[in-house]
């Protein structure tokens, strides 16, 4: 049995079909092409596999294809303006929040929500943002340190 | 696997009645589709998503009616469930990660009755009743009798959740919901207790009190004993620490990967003792002394 779906995907509409048991993750890398969104835990609890979802931030390894039929969704594949980053990109190379890069794509898509809502965040609204992506490799330091930097430059608008 | 997105109640009922015991009931999924993942996929999928009417948040005079369909993070942007259900509130807030949040739903959380839920022991101290749908009628469950053991509620495998019913508590009463787990975020409570109490209009004794536990028994549960021994006695640092060991000595925790049985029951006491400190202090204004 096989589900049409028809969804937009960093601005783009798609149609596709997929398996009824199929996680809109798998839809995403394995059918649509979008391998951007990283697969890790499978089971919800890494945020590797974050996505924007009719502009929330979800785990789409726990989430159903089936359910993205008629949805706006936002890749990492979406934020990039061209050849120029989007900030939040550009601030997690500029202060080497990056190391294996596994979560990265995660991170910035949880990221991306949060400073689309404040360029002011509090450490509150920083934690709560990304304490569902871990990352094993950095400490965090420098993921908080690049999310500072993006919100610093979105808030002057550079 | 056969699959299907009814567009009523009724027409989720009637599949639930063809596939029974084979049927499976998706919500959000964040925990169906991990079972569908690593352990099997179920004969039928039932996506209730796409039924309208079910993601409400209504005040309905003296309560609050919540859509089982309502994400964990509706409830958490809720000023109306701050305000007057804070327990439930703190619970949806420390609820798992933002992510998990914007996809859960707390008619999910309910179903899957697992006995750390995080809603509820929240549920079962706001003395919720959940609204339950079979072919053939409605019922009013109360969420004292819904949980029947680990994964399992009075709706079998041919009911479905369609309402949470929660009646305010009293103005002068405060509650406190207290999980005790490693991480915080995205970490299953090792022991979760929610306390609401409310002091008679001297602030000298307590006129009710509540007590639920998860985490430690087969099902959430009322601490009836330690209630009992609170109910209409003023609130002394005797009283508080005898009821407390009561409240663990009604729990029955088991041990697991996340702790042993004895420390859960530890923690019972230690959370009970410090969940009615903290709400009395709430209601009162007053230490226990």
């Amino acid at each position: 049995m096989n589900l049409a779906i028809n969804l937009t995907v960093n601005g783009k509409s798609v149609s596709a079909t997929a398996e009824p048991s199929t996680s809109l993750l798998d839809f995403l890398r394995d059918t649509l092409n979008y391998k951007g969104t990283k697969l890790c835990c499978n089971t919800g609890e890494c945020g590797a596999c974050t996505i924007i979802f009719d502009g929330k931030p979800i785990n789409s390894c726990v989430a159903l294809a089936a359910d993205a039929n008629g949805a706006e969704i936002t890749t990492i594949e979406g934020l990039a303006d061209g050849d120029k980053l989007h900030p939040v990109q550009q601030a997690f190379i500029d202060t080497g929040a990056v190391q294996c890069g596994y979560c990265t794509p995660g991170y910035i898509m949880s990221v991306k929500v949060l400073l689309d809502r404040t360029t002011k965040p509090t450490a509150e609204d920083i934690e709560e943002a990304v304490s569902g992506n871990i990352c094993r490799c950095t400490g965090y330091t420098k993921i908080l340190d690049a999310i500072n930097l993006a919100a610093d430059r979105m808030a002057g608008g550079s | 696997m056969d699959y299907f997105e009814p567009k009523t109640v009724s027409e989720a009922l009637s599949l639930l009645a063809k596939y029974g015991d084979k049927a499976k009931v998706i919500a959000g999924g964040t925990d169906v589709l991990v079972d569908m993942k690593y352990k099997e996929e179920p004969g039928c999928l039932i996506n209730i998503k796409r039924i309208p009417g079910m993601d409400k948040i209504q005040e309905n005079g003296a309560s609050l009616g919540i859509g089982p369909l309502v994400t964990i993070r509706a409830i958490e942007t809720s000023k109306l469930i701050r305000e007057r259900l804070p327990v439930l509130w703190e619970s949806c807030h420390q609820f798992a990660s933002l992510q998990i949040r914007n996809t859960a739903t707390i008619g999910g959380n309910i179903c899957r009755a697992s006995p750390s839920g995080e809603t509820l022991a929240p549920l079962l101290v706001l003395e919720a009743k959940a609204k339950l749908a079979f072919s053939d009628g409605e019922k009013l469950e109360g969420f004292n009798s819904l949980f029947v053991g680990p994964g399992r509620t009075t709706l079998g495998s041919t009911g479905l959740l369609t309402e949470i019913q929660i009646p305010y508590a009293p103005q002068a009463s405060r509650s406190a919901y207290l999980k005790h787990a490693v991480r915080g975020a995205m970490d299953i409570a090792m022991v979760g207790v929610a306390v609401l109490v409310t002091p008679d209009a001297m602030h000298s004794k307590l006129n009710d009190v509540r007590i639920g536990l998860a985490a430690v028994a087969p099902t959430p549960i009322r601490a009836q004993k330690a209630e009992a021994l609170l109910r209409g006695q003023p609130l002394t640092a005797a009283l508080v620490n005898e009821a407390a060991a009561v409240a663990a000595s009604e729990s029955s925790p088991i041990s697991d990967q996340r702790s042993s049985a004895e420390y859960r029951g530890w923690i019972v006491e230690a959370l009970t003792r410090q969940g009615l400190e903290q709400s009395w202090k709430a209601a009162t204004g007053k230490e226990v002394a």
